[in-house]
């Protein structure tokens, strides 16, 4: 067996393209889903009946179905049958951002629920609006107190951006997958696309950990 | 727009053939991702600075690899170096495994510490070897608090079982795409198949989190 890594250095900015795309999709999901995920959250614990039920049955949903379906249930089934086209990098996106939106709701609201009731109950004392012991009060708290769960759902998403390769989305895995069978440099090829991931995402991983440490509650 | 049931008459067998392989096959990780998490996760728990560096390792780069790259490099990349060919269902096993034991061990570990140092002091005040009173002490109860983060790793399982579809294990997502391309009935294949993925996994958290109710105080010192 004879390897030839030079494919790998040929084709790095090809490669390099295809990790900025990676990165580019997890943050633009991520901006979206922070406020799809509040959005969710509010709307649970909002004590509307009919909200609060729409949006638990969309986080179980999304929670309890594989993120490679939903995607192609996106891809496939929306245009077929509701008429509504999509490109694959907004396929993409939206498949992702429902996802992680729910995630997240899970987040934010077990954020929101862990804050005591003496917050809200000293906010009204001082004669603020429930609204606003959300925004001033309440919300500060708790985004401190989740920011290492967030960090766990980004360093997760990061990895499931890669899923997007199945829609043809010009992601890593994509366009090393692609490489691969231009060149059947296979061992190559799959091993440097490994290792780019690992690159991007073990610091990220050690982050987290940090967070994980630096942030921890304890009441 | 017209939903049309035929393909589910015609090909139920099929499909239902797929969805005991997406069983077999998340079983089959579960297992394996276990066994290597209680391995990885005592070691590093009580093997000394050298075994929590070295694994840390792999548990770290589990974290940071997607499970599609471990998959497609494990059945595509893995038998060149090794010079003979991994059969799909090996490779997909092989890879899920390898990559919920990294979960896994975290948890383990977690579970472990949780455990108050004086169980062990106990143990072995009482004659007993540090393995020894690891299986029979601090395991046991471990593994009984650990009881709901398990239910959500199987969930993980379940979930990620799907993504062997792309080395065409046949599981459900992979028989699914196989139908839904024969009789252009998209909607119909794909919503079912969400629809059975939600009845694998909905129920089971909340099953598991009934169970832990009932046997919490077990693991409790």
């Amino acid at each position: 067996m004879n390897f030839d890594w030079d494919v790998v250095w040929t084709s790095l900015p090809r490669l390099l393209q295809g990790a900025e795309m990676t990165l580019w999709l997890a943050v633009v999901t991520m901006a979206l889903a922070i406020p799809g995920g509040l959005v969710l959250a509010f709307m649970r614990l909002s004590g509307i009946r009919a909200f609060a039920f729409a949006a638990t049955c969309f986080v179980e949903f999304f929670r309890a179905t594989p993120l490679i379906l939903q995607i192609y249930w996106v891809y496939y089934v929306l245009p077929a049958y509701f008429d509504i086209q999509f490109s694959q990098l907004s396929t993409a996106i939206l498949g992702l951002t429902c996802n992680v939106s729910a995630f997240n709701s899970e987040t934010f609201r077990s954020g929101i629920v862990s804050i005591r009731a003496g917050q809200w109950n000293a906010g009204r004392a001082i004669g603020m609006a429930d609204g606003q012991i959300m925004w001033y009060i309440v919300l500060p708290q708790a985004v401190m107190r989740v920011l290492p769960a967030l960090a766990s759902t980004w360093v997760s998403l990061f990895k499931d951006t890669s899923l997007v390769s199945i829609i043809s989305v010009a992601d890593l895995s994509y366009v090393s997958l692609k490489i691969r069978s231009e060149t059947y440099r296979i061992l190559e090829v799959l091993s440097a696309l490994a290792a780019i991931y690992w690159l991007m995402g073990y610091p990220q991983a050690k982050f987290v950990d940090w967070l994980h440490r630096r942030y921890k509650v304890a009441e | 727009m017209s939903i049309s049931l035929t393909p589910f008459i015609n090909s139920w067998p099929f499909l239902l053939k797929a969805v005991w392989i997406t069983l077999a096959l998340s079983l089959a990780s579960m297992g394996l991702g276990f066994a290597i998490g209680v391995v990885v996760g005592a070691l590093r728990t009580y093997g000394g600075r050298a075994c929590d560096l070295g694994l840390g390792f792999y548990v770290d780069t589990m974290r940071s690899i997607p499970l599609l790259v471990v998959l497609v490099w494990m059945y595509f990349a893995f038998p060149l170096l090794i010079g003979r060919s991994l059969d799909v269902m090996t490779a997909a096993i092989i890879g899920l495994g390898v990559h919920l034991g990294a979960y896994m061990a975290e948890t383990i570990r977690a579970g472990l510490t949780s455990v108050r140092k004086g169980q062990m002091s106990a143990a072995l005040a009482l004659g007993m070897s540090r393995p020894q009173a690891i299986r029979t002490i601090i395991l046991p109860q471990a593994l009984i608090r650990m009881l709901p983060a398990l239910g959500s790793l199987f969930v993980f399982a379940v979930k990620d079982s799907a993504i062997a579809s792309v080395i065409a294990v046949p599981e459900l997502l992979r028989q699914t795409q196989v139908v839904a391309g024969n009789t252009y009935r998209p909607f119909e294949l794909y919503t079912a198949a969400m629809l059975v993925y939600f009845v694998l996994c909905f129920p089971v958290a909340r099953i598991i989190d009934r169970i832990y109710r009932r046997v919490a105080y077990l693991g409790s010192s």
